[in-house]
């Protein structure tokens, strides 16, 4: 059996006396999961943790296995070390972001925005994975828009876009569809499953809206109270 | 496989060059902030170095603010003179007869003649000479621009130097046809005089002293000893700022001399008093500016936390987004000290034009060297980066996670 993408045991952290726990966690390729809760209950803290951007407190395990067969690389020890050049270095390589709000740099057009995270890398400004995006998307006549000028809609899409143009092992996502109606919303979601199996990536995404993730049969990963330790939160695997 | 390269140094620029064009309107104002204190320094600067560079200039034109004039007459041998030539500062040396004795006659005509012209020894090296006139050599001398001017002589012309001595009660009157090889500038010597080797001059003394001397006519009596000590002598400094050295130096011979120290100190207290005015005001607005330039480059910094968060989320390193912020902070000091540089070109047009009028063809009111452009640049560069550097300072520590958040 291959190792699943990514694999985390025992990831917790602190805020004040309030403890956020995540047991376990298995991505598999082409898998997608979201980080389910209530308001404050700690989904975006733990996503920023998983998203290196955060480091925990106490962590068994972390490893991302990148291409088929290769071998799992240990980003606890990093974490554990605050080898904040070689986080930074795996986040550019390996992570793809779309933050709450679009998260696009105001002073780069949609083109240039999208092709950042290739050209940091030093690979070809374009890709063709990277042009079916854009056209699925519906965003060649924004291109040389600068993000100022789009809807919400458009720039959560393009931000999209950016996060998966360097074709990273896995997306993170935080309530990508929060200010999108109700349609965009199911259309990105179904974009997201769809890339995220085309891609054989893995994508973990923060979301309130239950009915959607039924609805387009995502794996749910709950904040349920912690029955431990009062105050603080457990995420599990919704049953 | 994935390439393990990281964002480099040249999308770091264009990044940031793209924000700061984004972003003009603010850019401009940290611009004109930099060009408002660099222009007018550069033009302060200016005045202060073409001021006292042209005072000095003047000084240095005159060969006699280098002079250091020996008072009396001493017992001076060449043991001595081999000691004066040996002193730090010492520019030129020549003996010099006793003072009576440096006098004669010179004459073309009846008509072209003067009385009691000066006569001095001259040789290689001497600032009478300047820099295109050859030292004179046997019969050929060199004469002072007035002595030419009563003479009506010009190079080339052949005229008679005339000593009279009384010797036994009888006068007589020594002479030798010389060729006038030259004349000197206005502005060398201002009295009639006649530029002489000393070899001519110390025939001349020998000739007063009552010696044979066939070079001017007498080749009767007894011959002149070979010469071994003088009464006086000729000394220059080789710079303004060795006259005082020199001539504390020959105090300390117990030789009283005249200098004109007090125009050269008079043009040195100009230059301390501009440079102490021009540091205050340096000092002045390159507070200001370090003050408005932090104040700036902070506020632009608060502002784009979010863009800095981002880029550290996309995965560039904090040394990287602490770079991003230098860069800019280079980029704007580039333009502003450009465009300062076209402004004080400006001004120092204006400053040459309207004040330089009545100054030689060659002299400015307001220059600077391109080694002090240079340097104001570094110092400018400097300044803006070790200010960005605290705002670099501060950018790396926004964290990442501020950009996925709403705050």
């Amino acid at each position: 059996m291959t190792p699943p993408m990514l694999h985390i045991e025992n990831l917790a952290i602190h805020r004040g006396t309030y403890r956020i726990l995540l047991p376990r966690l298995s991505l598999a390729r082409g898998e997608v999961a979201a980080i389910t809760g209530a308001s404050g209950c700690g989904k975006s803290t733990l996503l920023e943790m998983i998203g290196l951007i955060l480091r925990p407190e106490c962590l068994d395990r972390y490893e991302l296995t990148g291409g088929e067969g290769a071998t799992p690389l240990d980003i606890a020890a990093l974490l554990r070390e605050d080898r904040q050049a070689r986080l930074a270095d795996l986040r550019a390589q390996r992570l793809g972001f779309v933050p709450q709000s679009g998260g696009l740099l105001p002073f780069l057009d949609v083109r240039r925005n999208i092709e950042l995270p290739r050209r940091m890398l030093g690979l070809p400004a374009s890709s063709e994975r990277v042009e079916e995006a854009i056209e699925q998307l519906g965003l060649q006549p924004l291109l040389h828009k600068k993000p100022a000028q789009l809807s919400i809609g458009e720039r959560q899409r393009a931000s999209f876009v950016r996060a998966i143009a360097h074709e990273p092992d896995l997306l993170l996502a935080d309530e990508p569809t929060a200010a999108l109606d109700p349609l965009q919303a199911r259309r990105l979601f179904e974009l997201i499953v769809e890339t995220t199996q085309r891609l054989r990536i893995a994508t973990l995404l923060v979301s309130h809206d239950w009915g959607l993730l039924r609805a387009c049969a995502i794996r749910r990963l709950v904040g349920v109270p912690d029955a431990e330790n009062n105050g603080g939160t457990v995420f599990r695997d919704a049953a | 496989m994935r390439p393990d390269a990281r964002p480099g140094w040249r999308l770091l620029a264009a990044l940031a060059t793209r924000d700061l064009w984004h972003d003009r309107k603010v850019s401009l104002c940290i611009v004109a902030s930099l060009v408002a204190v660099i222009a007018p320094l550069l033009l302060l600067f200016g005045l202060k170095h073409g001021v006292v560079s042209q005072l000095r200039g003047e000084l240095l034109d005159d060969p006699r603010n280098l002079e250091i004039r020996l008072l009396g007459n001493h017992d001076l041998d060449r043991a001595w003179f081999a000691r004066l030539a040996a002193q730090p500062g010492v520019g030129f040396v020549m003996p010099l007869t006793r003072s009576l004795n440096a006098q004669a006659d010179l004459m073309v005509d009846n008509q072209r003649f003067v009385a009691d012209a000066e006569v001095i020894p001259s040789g290689p090296g001497d600032p009478l000479l300047g820099a295109h006139l050859t030292p004179p050599d046997g019969d050929r001398v060199l004469l002072s621009a007035s002595a030419a001017r009563k003479l009506e002589a010009s190079g080339g012309e052949r005229l008679r130097l005339l000593v009279l001595r009384k010797l036994d009660g009888n006068s007589e009157r020594g002479q030798r046809e010389v060729t006038v090889a030259g004349v000197l500038p206005e502005t060398a010597f201002p009295r009639p005089a006649l530029l002489v080797s000393l070899d001519l001059l110390v025939a001349m003394e020998d000739f007063r002293d009552g010696f044979a001397v066939p070079a001017l006519g007498f080749a009767s009596g007894r011959p002149a000893p070979p010469r071994e000590r003088y009464a006086r002598a000729r000394v220059y400094a080789n710079g303004l700022d060795a006259v005082a050295p020199v001539a504390g130096w020959l105090e300390g011979e117990r030789i009283e001399t005249s200098t004109r120290l007090r125009e050269i100190e008079s043009v040195k207290a100009v230059d301390r008093v501009l440079g102490l005015i021009f540091a205050v005001i340096a000092w002045t607005a390159a507070i200001g500016c370090v003050a408005s330039l932090a104040g700036a480059f902070l506020a632009n910094i608060d502002r784009k936390r979010r863009d800095l968060a981002l880029l550290r989320l996309l995965g560039f390193r904090r040394a990287a987004v602490g770079a991003y912020v230098v860069v800019q902070a280079v980029l704007l000091t580039c333009l502003a000290f450009g465009v300062g540089y076209a402004a004080y070109l400006a001004g120092s047009t204006v400053f040459n034009r309207a004040l330089g009028a009545n100054l030689a063809a060659d002299a400015f009111v307001c220059r600077l060297e391109n080694l002090h452009i240079l340097l104001a640049f570094a110092s400018a560069l400097l300044i803006a980066s070790l200010v960005a550097a605290l705002g670099g300072y501060r950018a790396i520590h926004i964290q990442p996670a501020e950009s996925l958040r709403d705050l």
